[in-house]
């Protein structure tokens, strides 16, 4: 049997081997709730995270039970977890049976679910809290070493999230420019096919796209790709333009 | 060492006296920083290449000019294969990679030739093309700033282009960039010249440029400026 220290250090090996290019954030998030089971004297566990518009979201479970537990505290607005949230600070060993005044739905479910003491670990990035990590217990209470190790976890649960919003953000940016030259490029190739026959320069063939995309209310570069993939021909584009009859 | 590196290379950058930091800078630094003749960024899609965002000099636009000419060069292979393409001495390589590449960028001074793929994670935007015009490896220490240059090249990109409005590539980068808007506009002309799509019509302009030697930004050129005609009747690339 590995000691508690050997299977957290296993998981952080484990957790910076997923967080590679391309990964899921609830993959890594149920790892982390899974492994918290199963290293610390915990007996479920779940992370819910603040969405970008502010709603909380329940990303992992590692049971039935927590997941349950963590969408009735999403429903009700009520329990360790969405404290958590709001003030971003750690809350050990909650006595549920002493909570029903605090929280009068949550508590009481969490007892039906046989679970006696809660914890919530938030996830944090300086000011911002973007999460936390629920943690349910049937008996007993978390030894400060069992409450750092679970921060610890916490804190790489946190790290997946802003490392995924930085991908998200990196991929836009390289699909928008990447879109903005693709659709420059077509418009060059129609002023081309504009210009190709007759005697048009390519400013006066860029007007009269310019001018047709007007006239039809369309985007310059829908017209454009019509006229490069035959949906349009040069006859119906190629007008002289109000602009040259000035 | 990997941050030492960023920090000394960042340094690099801010260094300018307080001018905006564009692409000029950052192929400036990617050769300084590396200790190379000279640096070009290019930006690559799995279509191929899509054109030059800054070259330092005439030698660095050549070397892109010719791999948009001829779809091979070290900054292609970079890109595809996702990893740093190295050729310490182009006149007498170890396996000929280029064959139509080589000759031209050899008398044009280049002696070896390294391309690094501009990637943040996993999304690959291009390749930063280094050269040097005396042949010879890269040393551990030049090779490694030049990975940790093509990051926060890649960075800068895409932090250049966030300042873009929707649709827009970002004036930052439009420049002093080449995106060959020429020949996209001479593919159009010989497409309806030769009544074929715009695809064929590239492929037709580049092979023209390859059997004549020249550039395809020379071939494409002389296209909208009519000197040269292509034309169903007359064969393809007949000067008129």
């Amino acid at each position: 049997m590995a000691t508690r220290e050997a299977r957290l250090a296993r998981t952080f090996v484990e957790v910076a081997d997923t967080l590679v290019a391309d990964f899921d954030v609830v993959d890594l998030h149920t790892l982390v709730a899974d492994r918290c089971v199963e290293i610390f004297a915990v007996d479920a566990a779940g992370v819910m995270v603040v969405a970008p518009g502010g709603d909380l979201r329940v990303t992992a479970s590692s049971n039935e039970a927590a997941r349950a537990l963590e969408l009735l505290e999403l429903q009700s607005r009520e329990g360790p977890c969405f404290d958590c949230c709001q003030n971003g600070r750690p809350m050990i060993n909650l006595d549920l049976a002493t909570l029903q005044g605090r929280w009068p739905r949550f508590a009481p479910t969490a007892i039906d679910h046989g679970f006696s003491t809660a914890h919530a670990l938030p996830m944090r990035l300086r000011d911002e809290v973007i999460g936390a990590l629920n943690l349910f217990q049937t008996a007993g209470r978390l030894e400060q070493q069992d409450v750092d190790g679970a921060q610890a976890l916490a804190d790489i649960a946190t790290i997946a999230i802003l490392h995924h919003r930085a991908t998200i953000q990196t991929q836009l940016l390289n699909e928008q420019l990447d879109q903005a030259l693709t659709s420059r490029i077509v418009i060059e190739q129609a002023k081309g096919m504009l210009a190709g026959l007759g005697s048009l320069t390519m400013d006066e063939a860029f007007n009269r796209l310019r001018a047709y995309a007007r006239r039809t209310n369309r985007r310059l570069s829908d017209v454009a790709r019509d006229l490069t993939d035959g949906t349009l021909t040069n006859a119906d584009v190629d007008l002289p333009s109000p602009l040259e009859r000035h | 060492m990997s941050m030492q590196r960023r920090a000394r290379i960042l340094a690099l950058l801010a260094s300018d006296g307080g001018s905006q930091l564009g692409t000029k800078r950052l192929c400036q630094v990617a050769a300084s920083a590396t200790r190379l003749t000279g640096a070009g960024i290019m930006l690559v899609s799995d279509g191929g290449p899509r054109g030059s965002l800054c070259t330092t000099d005439d030698v660095s636009s050549l070397i892109e000019q010719l791999q948009y000419t001829l779809g091979e060069g070290p900054c292609i292979d970079a890109y595809r294969e996702d990893r740093a393409v190295v050729e310490p001495d182009l006149a007498a390589p170890e396996v000929y990679r280029w064959p139509a590449f080589s000759a031209p960028a050899v008398e044009s001074g280049v002696r070896a030739v390294f391309g690094f793929p501009i990637r943040v994670g996993a999304v690959r935007l291009g390749a930063l093309n280094l050269y040097r015009d005396r042949p010879g490896p890269l040393t551990a220490g030049q090779h490694a700033d030049s990975l940790v240059t093509a990051m926060i090249v890649a960075e800068a990109i895409l932090a250049l282009q966030a300042d873009a409005e929707l649709g827009q590539i970002a004036q930052t980068l439009e420049v002093d960039s080449d995106f060959h808007y020429v020949v996209h506009q001479a593919s159009g002309m010989v497409a309806v010249q030769l009544a074929i799509s715009v695809e064929e019509a590239l492929i037709r302009l580049r092979a023209y440029a390859f059997s004549s030697e020249r550039t395809l930004a020379d071939v494409a050129r002389a296209v909208v400026e009519r000197l040269l005609r292509f034309d169903r009747s007359s064969g393809p690339g007949r000067s008129s």
